[in-house]
């Protein structure tokens, strides 16, 4: 250790200027922040887009939606984040509530349908993706089920997987409790678990379950199915849309101006490209998602928007997220 | 648990240890060269010498924590080591006090002391071993609660509990303030002796080999150098390094003649017989320092005193410019510069100049 | 015979660590001694910085009790504590039953390359659980690369390997080094002589080993088991992917669905949790005294030879690090193979390479020094303060990473906002979520230092600084290292705190993985994989070189 002055000092002055560059490795306030809950590997051609289009770049962290919501509700006005791009509606909607949005000019909003936006206009659906049952090669197209519900039937013991801490799942357990009552849903829930049903963490372990025959059907969103098809034209695994009780329930992921950003024209811009044709476009061929432009067809192999039956549910209304968990862990599901 | 009827052909049970030509070398180093010992059964033997001597290493061979080389250990006239044999520490039947106790510190000192009894100890004789060493009543105490004499005692307590065929101290005193040693030596000694247990203990203290042990071994270089009383050792060393390495030693050349050695002190019966040139070991203590002696007392002048109280130690100038020491009583005191006669009161041992061992007089006779 | 008046006096014997009995001067709150204000100031602003995750949550509770109770005393959240409490139970127990011997035989027999076997045995501990779980799962699974292997021999399909089983066999081989190295230097340290002497009173070997050594080794053994069921409980990635229904989970749910107040009061029952194991760890440890009884090098203990239990030994070691490296590093190659065919971005991969080096490096170097801080103030002065700021040191390591993470976002937005969301707030949170790693290896070594060199040092003149700078110091150093380099390790592979703390656009290789398997590509996350290992190793042989203990 040194002992003469000289030293000390310089000592000092290495680690001040070491702190110093820690601390200034973070700032740099012009570019557009963004926290995406979505696989940069799907969005990163659509931002792109719209750097290309705007001149501007954007910074964008990735994790998943549910952390980033909360993360959005505890930096509260402080936040430097000025988009939040989320998988599903339920973290729009939890953020939306905790009065976190700015409200989007209405020419933006009606971009996308009216069913897949929030009622107070603070956020706007990109794509849509479907509920579906997938089901792999041991299953006989003649046997699907038409409903969920039928899924907790003794035949499907064992052989069904779901992810109850996906918010999809979730989104579709809320449209039910909504629709056909709670008393069903609890049913449901119930007669599910008590069916063995295997639990798994995200949509796409289910997907590769069931490629590997250690799963027979599968609830999980349609385009990570459409995706691994895309990869692979012989992959084994399908999807089915089931006609009834909601089986078919349109969910969104969408993105939102925070209130708090200090640049809301530039991220009502990267919106409105979101919603532009471009951007559609490109969901609609790579990611194989459902654009909500109106005008951009759907990728061909999927079943066309207006085809699937669309329940009578307010998508906004979503959200109500606590009810439908506090459900869920009381019927064992979480 | 002697097993008398082993049919070794080895002694009596009356020998407590016996060790032949004890060998151990740990790579290079020859630690134990031929090493013989004998010990009667009950008796104390102390092993002394300086270090590297091997006397550690004897000792934990004797345990059965190292395996010897070459040579024989039978302990209570049953080989433990040697024709093939090697009796592992366990089975040994040996109570060993280290130097650092050893005490297990996650049991109690009850259970410490119980630990050789097997798994369920009689409390009645860890209580019995307890009271030999006075500590009766420190049971239940931990081991870290207790002094360093307290927790020396313990561990003797626990060496004699499963009463061994025999005891090994390895420097047990070396732990402890000086204050405490001189007392606790005489303890322990006195409880072995009331055990009635063999008992070897290592050490490097001679004060101490000699005052508490009835047979000496002195070790170097991983021989026994000399073996016997306190007394033989001290007073008949067998070799001039014996001599030089137990306590002082004053050197005054001399001529042996016919059953006398003629030195500047005198002129002294000896035993053994020899010719020529010889050196006369004789230990400070023996010189006597007087205004008059006898005839045969030589002249000298005081150069040096050093007072210590019960004695003083006197350099004293002879005629022939030879400054021997003499260390006796206190008083009267002696100054630098007076004149004093000198004499030797006391044995002496008389070596050859060309050094060896005084030859037997058997062997010396015919 | 004198027993009564025996004196005291000042032998070279044990010291008990507690307070003396210094009559009316102790006080109560700070022990016999009290600690120099500079450093006890010190010590409390480490214990204040550790305990913000816990702050934080009391904070978010606060008002609102009511619903607090509501979330955490339902059925099912309890179930979920006791589930998440069995399995660090058992995890714990798979732990020891594999540390256990693999020390002895690294460090007391004669078993050929043991210091290669100690070191390849605790490589498991770079290995981020999740990426273990993955490769369990890929490997295992009923139609995984191990069926492929042996279809051929006609196996169709083998068993299910999820739940309780799969996280267990994933857990247990992934923290078992978290009881190895304390385990191996508490054994170095022993003192043969005390096993000599159990041996010459007539006890079998494993008698020996059972009545005298392992209780030797108990605050070893019980440290390291607090570090393993602290891990357990506040995994999440593992048994997510092992399907296994914990407690942590959650705790993310109520987090990620803007329930803050039912989050965090789920989060403070992981604190009692870990509160209660403390204390249970504190009185199986006891008051026993934890150094030596009297002083002196012990004389290190000869090997114990095999013999033809040579072969069972070596089919133990070789199967364990079979299973925990040579398995996944294999899979991960061969992953890896596939993924280079199409295409690399190297400049990507090495530019995360190079910022998870330095942010864990700082993390460990930061960590490091608090645990000095702490340490020195647990071992020098004990007593009910010092112990206080010891155990709150705890707190960030058992509660899970999201909790550390929204804890120093709630913080860092209201009170340091120039500092959000930079790199030198991402390694001060890897520093307080790690910190205890670092604490048990230095005050280790702070134990092995006799109070007497310091004593010594201060009655030459020396001031309390002086005297740590020349004396403490270069005796410590190599339980500082090994403290950092334990905090180095983990902070390597974390991601929760990473992906919300660090500046965007500074990724590391846990999130590069982590962005990769959230699609399924498990291939493209082979490399950066891979490459963390690489990165990992060399502080792994440090540690090894150096002995790890527990406090």
């Amino acid at each position: 250790m040194p002992t003469s002055l000289a030293a000390r000092c310089a000592v000092v002055a290495v680690l001040t200027a070491l702190l110093a560059i820690l601390a200034g490795c973070g700032g740099g306030d012009d570019k557009l922040t963004m926290y995406s809950g979505r696989i940069p590997e799907l969005i990163d051609p659509a931002i792109a887009i719209y750097e290309k289009q705007s001149g501007q770049d954007i910074k964008v962290r990735t994790g998943d939606s549910p952390t980033l919501a909360a993360t959005l509700v505890e930096e509260g006005s402080n936040s430097r984040a000025d988009l939040f791009y989320a998988q599903d509606a339920g973290s729009l909607d939890a953020i939306e509530k905790a009065g976190n949005l700015e409200p989007l000019p209405a020419d933006v909003l009606k971009l996308a349908p009216e069913r897949f936006r929030s009622r107070d206009g603070r956020w706007v659906g990109v794509t849509a993706r479907s509920r579906v049952i997938a089901y792999g090669a041991k299953v006989e197209a003649s046997e699907l089920p038409d409903s969920p519900l039928e899924l907790a039937e003794p035949k499907w013991r064992g052989r069904v997987g779901w992810a109850p801490t996906n918010a999809s799942l979730q989104g579709y357990v809320t449209a039910l409790r909504l629709v056909e009552g709670e008393d069903i849903a609890r049913k449901w829930l119930k007669d599910m678990v008590a069916n063995d049903t295997q639990v798994f963490d995200g949509n796409v372990p289910i997907r590769d379950a069931i490629a590997k025959d250690e799963l027979d059907l599968g609830l999980i969103n349609h385009y990570y199915v459409a995706e691994a098809q895309a990869k692979d034209p012989d992959y084994p695994v399908k999807v089915h849309f089931p006609t009834k009780d909601l089986g078919s329930l349109v969910n969104v992921s969408g993105v939102g101006v925070l209130a708090s950003s200090k640049h809301k024209q530039q991220a009502i811009e990267f919106v409105r490209t979101m919603l532009g044709k471009a951007a559609q476009e490109y969901f609609a061929e790579s990611s194989k998602e459902y654009p909500l432009l109106a005008g951009v067809r759907p990728s061909k192999e999927l079943t066309p928007l207006a085809e699937i039956p669309a329940p009578d549910v307010d998508l906004a209304n979503l959200g109500d997220l606590k009810g439908t968990l506090a459900l869920m862990r009381e019927t064992g599901a979480l | 648990m002697s097993d008398k009827s082993s049919g070794n052909g080895f002694a009596p049970p009356c020998v407590g240890l016996r060790v032949r030509g004890l060998k151990k070398s740990f790579g290079a180093v020859r630690a134990v060269d031929g090493a013989d010992l004998d010990v009667r059964s009950g008796g104390t033997c102390a092993l002394l010498g300086p270090s590297g001597c091997g006397k550690t290493t004897t000792l934990r061979m004797i345990a059965g924590l190292e395996r010897p080389d070459a040579g024989e250990i039978a302990v209570g006239g049953r080989v433990v080591s040697g024709e093939g044999r090697f009796v592992p520490a366990e089975e040994r039947r040996i109570g060993m006090v280290f130097q650092d106790y050893a005490l297990f510190p996650h049991m109690d000192v009850a259970a410490n002391v119980g630990y050789g009894l097997g798994r369920r100890p009689d409390p009645g004789r860890v209580r019995e071993a307890l009271d030999l060493v006075g500590l009766g009543d420190a049971g239940k105490r931990l081991v870290h609660e207790l002094s360093g004499g307290q927790q020396q005692r313990v561990a003797l307590a626990r060496a004699l509990a499963p009463t061994p065929d025999l005891v090994l101290l390895d420097e047990p005193f070396s732990n402890l303030d000086a204050s405490l040693r001189d007392r606790l030596r005489q303890e322990v000694s006195d409880i072995l002796r009331k055990a009635g247990v063999t008992a070897i203990f290592v050490t490097h203290d001679q004060e101490e080999a000699m005052s508490i042990a009835e047979q000496v071994a002195v070790m170097r270089d991983g021989q026994v150098e000399q073996c016997g009383t306190p007394e033989e050792v001290y007073l008949r060393p067998a070799t001039r390094w014996m001599a030089t390495f137990l306590g002082d030693i004053e050197v005054l050349p001399g001529d042996a003649v016919r059953g006398r050695a003629r030195c500047e002190l005198g002129s002294l019966p000896i035993e053994a017989h020899l010719d020529g040139p010889v050196d006369v070991l004789v230990r400070p203590e023996g010189i006597a320092v007087g205004v008059s002696g006898p005839a045969s007392a030589a002249s000298a002048e005081v150069v040096s005193r050093r007072f210590f109280g019960h004695d003083q130690m006197l350099g004293l100038k002879l005629r022939s410019g030879q400054v021997v020491r003499s260390r006796r009583l206190g008083y009267p005191a002696w100054h630098p510069g007076d004149h004093v006669q000198v004499w030797i009161e006391g044995p002496v041992e008389v070596l050859p100049r060309t050094g060896g061992r005084v030859p037997e007089p058997a062997a010396a006779a015919g | 015979m004198a027993t009564a008046a025996e004196p005291a006096g000042r032998p070279p014997g044990p010291v008990a660590p507690a307070r003396r009995a210094d009559g009316g001067r102790a006080s109560w709150l700070m022990g016999a001694k009290r600690p120099p204000l500079v450093l006890f100031a010190l010590g409390l602003a480490v214990a204040i910085a550790a305990a913000l995750p816990a702050l934080y949550l009391v904070v978010v509770v606060a008002g609102e009790s009511a619903a607090a109770a509501d979330a955490v005393l339902t059925s099912r959240s309890l179930e979920l504590v006791a589930r998440s409490l069995g399995l660090a139970a058992a995890v714990t127990a798979g732990a020891v039953a594999i540390a256990v011997p693999l020390a002895w035989l690294t460090v007391r027999s004669d078993l050929p390359g043991r210091r290669a076997w100690a070191t390849l045995a605790t490589l498991p501990l770079v290995m981020p659980s999740y990426i273990a779980a993955y490769m369990f799962v890929a490997v295992l699974r009923p139609k995984g690369l191990l069926q492929e292997l042996l279809a051929p021999l006609g196996v169709q399909e083998l068993p299910q390997i999820y739940g309780f089983v799969g996280a267990w066999l994933v857990l247990t081989l992934c923290t078992y080094p978290l009881v190895l190295l304390p385990l191996r230097a508490a054994l170095r340290r022993l003192d043969p002589s005390l096993e000599e002497a159990a041996r010459v009173m007539g006890r079998s070997p494993v008698e020996v080993f059972r009545t005298v050594v392992l209780p030797q080794l108990a605050p070893a053994i019980g440290g390291g088991s607090v570090l393993v069921a602290l891990y357990v409980l506040s995994d999440f990635g593992a048994v997510a992917i092992l399907r296994f229904d914990s407690f942590t989970r959650e705790i993310y749910i109520a987090f990620g669905s803007a329930q803050r107040t039912e989050a965090a009061a789920l989060g403070m029952v992981l604190v009692v949790v870990m509160l209660v194991l403390f204390a249970i760890y504190a009185r199986v440890r006891g008051a026993r005294a934890l150094h030596r009884s009297t002083p002196g090098t012990a004389r290190p203990a000869p090997p114990v030879r095999l013999g033809r239990w040579r072969w069972p030994a070596l089919g133990l070691c070789g199967g364990v690090v079979a299973v925990t490296l040579v398995v996944p590093i294999g899979v991960l190659a061969y992953w890896a193979s596939k993924d280079v065919a199409s295409g690399l971005d190297a400049a990507a991969i090495m530019l995360a390479a190079s910022n998870s080096l330095f942010a864990a490096a700082a993390a460990a170097i930061a960590a490091g020094a608090a645990a000095l801080i702490v340490g020195v103030l647990c071992v020098r002065f004990p007593g009910y303060a010092t112990r206080a700021i010891e155990r709150v040191g705890y707190a960030g390591y058992a509660l899970p990473g999201i909790v550390v993470a929204l804890a120093l976002v709630f913080f860092g937005t209201r009170v340091a906002l120039p500092l959000y969301q930079t790199v030198a707030m991402l390694v001060f949170a890897l520093s307080i979520h790690y910190l205890p790693l670092a604490v048990g290896p230095v005050g280790g070594a702070l134990m092995q230092v006799p109070p007497r060199l310091e004593e010594a040092a201060r009655g030459l003149g020396r001031t309390p600084w002086q005297v740590f700078r020349t004396i403490t110091r270069p005796l410590v150093t190599s339980g500082v290292l090994a403290g950092a380099a334990l905090v180095f390790l983990h902070a390597l592979k974390e991601l929760p705190a990473t992906l919300l703390l660090a500046p965007i656009g500074f990724d590391t290789l846990a999130t590069d993985i982590f962005r990769q398997t959230t699609t399924g590509f498990y291939e493209a996350a082979a490399i950066p994989a891979l490459i963390l290992l690489l990165i990992a190793a060399p502080p792994l042989y440090l540690l090894n070189e150096k002995g790890v203990s527990s406090s």
